[in-house]
């Protein structure tokens, strides 16, 4: 959905229906659709989770340094 | 038709998701076809249409900029649905199809845009061509501009508009109007 909507066909949704019904995918299809789109919203705004693996409250500097500067992107995930 | 069937209109009971539907038919933006599919998942489509309806109808951005930056992420996001629905509100406001051309084209170089849309129709642009160019230099542009409340309404707009897009991209759905499918870019 995210790298190569085109493949994502008639063909592609009968093969879906053989595992789920169209209700779970509706359920799957918005819920991707939202974090393509927040995630790369997101990403533009430099922020980092709050806590620590370990639960401690940290700063965003350090907790760039635990959670990384660049994760890696879908467009490198598909290259 | 799509590739998930959408439900039949005396299907949705609702009386919460039916006054949605009431609110977003009235914005033009969805039509009923949207809410007939994820009406499949009830809690999910409440949801999303209020969402939908409140972050392109209201707020502190004018809304003719804001229909200009959903119409050009559809035509991106390759998405014949949502590229041809039209704001009735936008309309009456005096929103004409030359100037959401323009928007959606060579808006740079376009003097009928005052700067503040210009780097609005960029942050969008940018937003999933190249995210990496919306970095803390292009955020302090935006902020020449515009409000910190009003830059996280415009990116909460761009995110969920582009959001719902590349999912009924996937579905070939056409709008219910004959009228607004001729508008398909």
């Amino acid at each position: 959905m995210a790298t190569d909507h085109e493949a994502v066909d008639a063909a592609f949704y009968d093969r879906l229906r053989q595992f789920y019904s169209d209700e779970e995918i509706v359920e799957l299809g918005t819920f991707i659709g939202f974090n393509i789109g927040y995630h790369t919203f997101f990403g533009t705004l430099k922020f980092y989770p709050m806590f620590s693996p370990d639960g401690r409250l940290v700063s965003q500097e350090e907790s760039e340094r635990i959670y990384g500067a660049a994760p890696v992107s879908l467009k490198g995930r598909a290259a | 038709m799509p590739h998930i069937e959408p439900l039949e209109p005396a299907q949705i009971q609702d009386p919460e998701l039916l006054a949605l539907m009431a609110r977003a038919e009235e914005l033009g933006v969805p039509d009923g076809l949207f809410t007939r599919i994820v009406a499949r998942v009830p809690v999910y489509a409440k949801v999303l249409l209020n969402a939908l309806i409140v972050s392109h109808g209201q707020g502190n951005v004018d809304h003719r900029l804001k229909e200009i930056i959903r119409i050009l992420l559809a035509r991106f996001a390759g998405d014949r649905y949502f590229s041809a629905l039209r704001s009735k509100k936008a309309l009456a406001a005096g929103l004409d199809e030359e100037t959401i051309d323009a928007g959606c084209g060579d808006y740079d170089d376009d003097p009928r845009f005052p700067e503040s849309w210009k780097v609005a129709l960029r942050y969008a642009d940018q937003m999933y061509l190249d995210a990496q160019k919306v970095d803390r230099a292009f955020y302090d542009e935006l902020k020449l501009h515009w409000t910190e409340p009003q830059i996280m309404e415009l990116g909460g707009f761009i995110a969920f508009h582009y959001s719902m897009q590349v999912f009924m991209r996937t579905l070939d759905a056409t709008p219910l109007a004959a009228a607004a499918a001729t508008r398909s870019h």
